[in-house]
């Protein structure tokens, strides 16, 4: 047969193509009309619309969980720094602030602790201790020690060492108390502070206590010597007076030491050259609040891959299944319409 | 929509089945069976037509499931009974066209209908019949040629 009169043939199917029969068009039209559901929803929007409000609430859940988490942990340090702030000192112990400034560059948060150290009327003990880091080990190192004595301090012990690379310098100096304002600044410009405690001990009611004992000792001493000019001193008088002036004598030996104390703060000097290990920044709010949304982020993420782990050979085992039934299935349709008439 | 593409239904239809009466009742089946479905129609995946014939040809396939079924169970008892009305694919079909329309299986004419009577496309064709493009093109290229040679070799007899 020639392609035209194969052509032919095609447009004598087309042509002679039946029409409905009007009895089926009938039917048709008789046909009830559909049944609106109230709350029909598509499928593929639906679930479209869920997975959308599922990712939704889990980005939610994890910006709320940040934002909160950053907040309290704010507030936690807050709360802390408030607490240590207001923390009672009972009153005649003694203080002792204490000051670890952040590794960095000298800045605000590096300053000397310098308010308590006011000197009064009072006789007190100060117990400083600061370590700093610095360049140049030597000329700091040297640099203290002239500042202590243009202080009129003394180094009472000293204790130098380098290496290759580092080196550490532990001085321990005795400065008047009255500069001892003077001396922490001075030190603190050397390099920048890795730490600092002051510890400052009430001496003075040690010593109006000396005092009193031995005013009381010497009004003893007073009268019995009276008695001796006169005469009248039996011999346990006697040794009543020696024993009191040997009293007397000790308290005040008690007094010169305490004043002593009082009069000279000691200051124990560590310089280093040694580098942080690592350079520790707080982190900042919105650190906090990406650590936290990233965490709850990354949990979801567990459970979500856990979910698959456990559901997901029945998953694809069910694919599988189905995939076979569909292919079975279209098989034994093709087969149906061969074997059709 | 019914009225628009009734003819179109019934044409596959009856090509399907080779059976006139038999083609009416499956179009008003698939019309009803279209109606209780409307709300899955999905424009963007295709077109009410091609929706309405792959509709057509799960209804087709029911019946012939139905059909084998029934002769299966008729036939441990009795023979199967002869088909009754001569079908016919058209009024103005010539009668060698027609006995060799009616010599392809209901899987050849179905592409044949599709593609030539209804003229969709080979993806649309496919997307009916669930099977590829390419198959599509193998499958009508064998039917129209036992067309071919079916209405050679009445011509020569």
């Amino acid at each position: 047969m020639s392609k035209a009169s194969f052509e032919t043939v095609l447009r004598e199917l087309r042509a002679s193509a039946p029409p409905a029969p009007a009895q089926l068009r009938e039917r048709v039209r008789g046909l009830p009309e559909p049944r609106v559901r109230a709350f029909g929803f598509n499928r593929r929007p639906a679930l479209a619309a869920a997975l959308a409000v599922g990712i939704a609430v889990a980005i939610g859940a994890a910006a709320i969980q940040g934002f909160q988490g950053s907040s309290d942990r704010r507030r936690d340090s807050l709360g802390a720094a408030a607490a240590q702030v207001r923390a009672p000192t009972p009153k005649g112990a003694p203080v002792s602030p204490s000051f670890k400034p952040a590794f960095g560059k000298r800045s605000d948060q590096g300053r000397p602790l310098l308010s308590p150290l006011i000197p009064g009327s009072r006789l007190q003990h100060y117990d400083v201790s600061m370590s700093a880091r610095v360049e140049d080990l030597s000329s700091a190192t040297k640099s203290a020690v002239r500042t202590t004595r243009r202080l009129d301090g003394y180094v009472s012990g000293a204790d130098y060492s380098t290496g290759r690379s580092t080196g550490d310098s532990r001085l321990d100096l005795r400065v008047p108390v009255q500069h001892v304002q003077q001396a922490i600044a001075r030190f603190s410009e050397l390099g920048t502070i890795l730490s600092q405690q002051i510890r400052v001990a009430d001496l003075q009611r040690a010593v109006d206590g000396l005092d009193q004992r031995r005013l009381v000792a010497r009004t003893v001493i007073a009268e019995l010597e009276a008695k001796q000019r006169r005469g009248e001193l039996t011999p346990a008088e006697q040794a009543e007076l020696h024993g009191a002036r040997r009293l007397v004598a000790r308290l005040s030996r008690s007094r010169a030491s305490l004043v002593s104390e009082g009069t000279y703060a000691k200051i124990s000097l560590t310089l280093t050259t040694r580098k942080p290990a690592a350079k520790q920044t707080a982190p900042g709010r919105f650190d906090r609040f990406w650590s936290d949304a990233a965490d709850i982020l990354g949990k979801e993420a567990i459970i979500v891959l856990y979910a698959l782990v456990v559901a997901g050979p029945f998953v694809l085992l069910t694919a599988l299944v189905l995939l076979a039934e569909h292919a079975r299935r279209r098989r034994a349709d093709s087969r149906l319409l061969e074997e059709a008439a | 929509m019914a009225e628009e593409h009734l003819d179109d239904v019934y044409r596959y239809l009856l090509y399907v089945t080779g059976d006139p009466h038999l083609a009416e009742d499956l179009a008003a089946a698939t019309f009803e069976r279209a109606l209780n479905r409307w709300r899955r129609f999905d424009p963007n995946r295709g077109s009410a037509r091609t929706w309405l014939c792959q509709l057509a040809r799960g209804t087709a396939l029911d019946h012939f499931r139905a059909e084998q079924r029934r002769r299966r169970r008729e036939d441990v008892y009795a023979a199967e009974a002869p088909t009754g009305d001569e079908a016919s694919f058209g009024e103005g079909l010539s009668p060698a066209l027609e006995a060799a329309v009616r010599s392809l299986s209901a899987a050849e004419r179905e592409v044949v209908v599709l593609r030539v009577i209804l003229e969709l496309d080979g993806e649309t064709t496919a997307s009916v019949l669930g099977i590829r493009p390419s198959a599509v093109s193998t499958r009508l290229s064998r039917a129209l040629q036992k067309l071919e040679e079916r209405m050679v070799s009445d011509v020569q007899s």
